[in-house]
């Protein structure tokens, strides 16, 4: 098959450099589309992931949550298991939240969302709320009759949010009336505003856990620990060290947190993917196909002729293989930098999800598994016309 | 030398057989210059084919210096072509995107000559048949004379044995024709370059040393050696 591959690569070389350029680059281009399609799709879809772990890591509930036992609403003995827990190696903060649904009123406008209860400073241990601040100041530990509103509760003037609950314009020091679960009314002043780009977060506020416990009657207890390790992504191995030491409540990953919301969208993602790679697939062995069965019939005379003076099939066969290889290696490289600028393009400008902007994140394997299967198919599709040409009879050839 | 024997072609177009050749024998023998002729039809080119080796015979058997090539491989005919046979078209047959050099030298390349090795020979052959100072310009920067004078130095560049030419003059005015026809008949002279061509211009006779003109796919006249003086 590779006999007189140097013959091979006269042939194709000088067909590409004196060819028809207009085609060659229309096919280049296509090529570089169709890779531009196979990697960006994954790329978004790893964004999502990456964009889905950072928040939740981040702004909602750590790289781990400990929730009370089952029947059980609230942890007791908070600052023990906080302590317990901060002796682990690798764990570098803890948060006790406590949480419940409330009703906030402004201006004879109300919106129903949750409202935590925190120790700032442990929060800021764990989350980075506190430097996501638009306006105002985070919390304190003394604050008692202050709370931060996300932007999005926060809201804007006369702009409803499409069904996500919002106050239409709160802003710093404005006072917020808080309606509790058991009936209990508060009056609280807004120290700042903050915005995460998560909607879950920025649709919440926070008070104090020492107001909170107040209102509703709580001691030493939590709705739930976050827990913030010093490395991402070993998740599973903290979860085992924390139940190692003895820890009664239940212990999650931020990931089992989400109830399967992120598998369950990468899983619906991939579907799409999949035919969208299909689909790019089949264009591309149809382009390639058309290009070179055109080109081969055109020159099936050509070809003919070549066979008549002794050049063996296969190395006719040969160039126009390596033809299609090089066309599919330009197109792949000028997909990589188109697919660059896009990617420069949606960093500076992400795509806003409901867990945040989403960055597409390109992995090597996406790149590398497009190319391979670009030249896959391309080497089959260029392959197939050259080869039904080139073994035809040579008189049947030459008399075109 | 060639020794075909006996040969026969039919064809068989739906439910009609034609019989292209009908019991052709024919010897060729070193640096003789054969002119085949005959009507449309005769089977004149069939014959070229088949001494060329670009069809097979129905029935007969056809050997080259010694060697049996119906008995051959396709790929031992394809590489018995490269080696051995030259070949001239009508329509010259060039590879439109290589120039005159490189046209002429790919053979060479397929045989693995070295790289100066082949650019020499290309190159002289080129002069050889008046194209010295055209040899780097491609098929569509050349004319109809100058293209079938490529066609001849590829044909000629391996040192072929035999050199065959079907109808090279057929799209060539008549003073072109003439100067083709020059340059086979110096071929034949200076290197003893056997060649079997086809023609039917009866004013080509002048330069074959040999005709063998065909009738209904069998030899209807043989005419032997006629050319003296060599009219170029």
């Amino acid at each position: 098959m590779f006999a007189g591959l140097g013959v091979s690569s006269f042939l194709a070389w000088k067909s590409i450099r004196r060819g028809n350029k207009g085609t060659l680059a229309l096919t280049i281009m296509i090529i570089a589309l169709i890779f531009v399609n196979l990697v960006f799709l994954p790329s978004i879809i790893s964004g999502v992931v990456v964009t889905f772990d950072a928040q939740s890591i981040d702004f909602d509930v750590g790289n781990l949550v400990i929730e009370p036992r089952e029947g059980s609403r609230y942890i007791d003995g908070v600052d023990g298991l906080q302590k317990k827990l901060e002796q682990i190696p690798g764990i570098t903060g803890t948060s006790p939240r406590i949480a419940a649904g409330v009703t906030y009123f402004y201006r004879g406008r109300n919106a129903a969302s949750t409202l935590y209860g925190i120790n700032p400073e442990d929060e800021r241990s764990v989350t980075r709320i506190a430097d996501h601040m638009i306006a105002g100041e985070f919390l304190s530990n003394g604050d008692t009759d202050a709370i931060i509103i996300g932007t999005i509760l926060a809201g804007t003037e006369g702009v409803a949010e499409g069904g996500l609950p919002s106050l239409e314009g709160v802003g710093v020091g404005d006072s917020v009336d808080v309606a509790y679960p058991n009936g209990a009314t508060r009056t609280y002043r807004v120290k700042g505003i903050f915005e995460t780009q998560s909607f879950g977060v920025d649709t919440a506020a926070f008070v104090t856990t020492r107001e909170m416990s107040q209102v509703l009657g709580l001691d030493d207890q939590a709705s739930a620990i976050l827990v913030k390790t010093a490395v991402n992504g070993r998740e599973e191995e903290y979860k085992t060290e924390i139940l190692s030491y003895g820890v009664q409540e239940d212990v999650l990953t931020f990931r089992e947190k989400s109830g399967g919301f992120v598998e369950q969208a990468i899983q619906s993602f991939n579907i799409i993917n999949a035919i969208s790679t299909l689909v790019s697939l089949i264009i591309a062995i149809v382009v390639v196909f058309i290009v070179i069965f055109i080109n081969t019939v055109n020159r099936r005379r050509q070809i003919g002729i070549l066979k008549a003076i002794g050049i063996d099939q296969q190395i006719i066969i040969n160039s126009y293989v390596l033809q299609v290889l090089f066309i599919t290696a330009i197109g792949a490289l000028v997909g990589i930098v188109l697919n660059a600028g896009v990617t420069a393009y949606l960093t500076a400008y992400p795509l806003v999800f409901p867990g945040g902007p989403v960055y597409p994140e390109v992995e090597a394997s996406a790149i590398l598994r497009s190319i391979a299967s670009l030249f896959g198919v391309s080497v089959v599709a260029g392959y197939i016309p050259a080869w039904r040409i080139a073994r035809e009879d040579i008189l049947t050839a030459i008399r075109g | 030398m060639i020794v075909a024997e006996n040969l026969t072609r039919v064809y068989t177009m739906g439910k009609v057989e034609v019989r292209a050749l009908a019991g052709v024998s024919l010897e060729v023998a070193k640096g003789e210059f054969v002119g085949i002729m005959g009507a449309s039809g005769s089977g004149k080119s069939t014959l070229l084919h088949i001494l060329g080796l670009l069809d097979r015979p129905t029935s007969g058997s056809v050997t080259i210096d010694g060697t049996d090539v119906l008995a051959l491989s396709d790929r031992q005919r394809t590489l018995f072509r490269l080696n051995r046979l030259g070949y001239v078209f009508q329509d010259y047959a060039l590879i439109g995107e290589l120039t005159a050099l490189e046209n002429v030298y790919l053979t060479s390349l397929v045989r693995g000559a070295s790289k100066e090795e082949y650019i020499e020979r290309s190159a002289d052959i080129l002069r050889r048949v008046g194209l010295g100072d055209r040899m780097d310009h491609r098929q569509s920067e050349l004319s109809g004379g100058e293209q079938q004078r490529v066609a001849i130095a590829r044909a000629l560049v391996n040192n072929p044995s035999i050199l065959l030419a079907d109808e090279p003059c057929a799209n060539l005015d008549s003073q072109t024709s003439r100067s083709i026809l020059d340059l086979f008949a110096r071929l034949n002279e200076e290197l003893d370059q056997t060649i079997v061509m086809v023609s039917h211009e009866d004013w080509h006779k002048e330069y074959f040393c040999r005709i063998v003109t065909l009738r209904d796919g069998m030899i209807g006249d043989m005419v032997e050696c006629q050319k003296e003086p060599h009219p170029g």
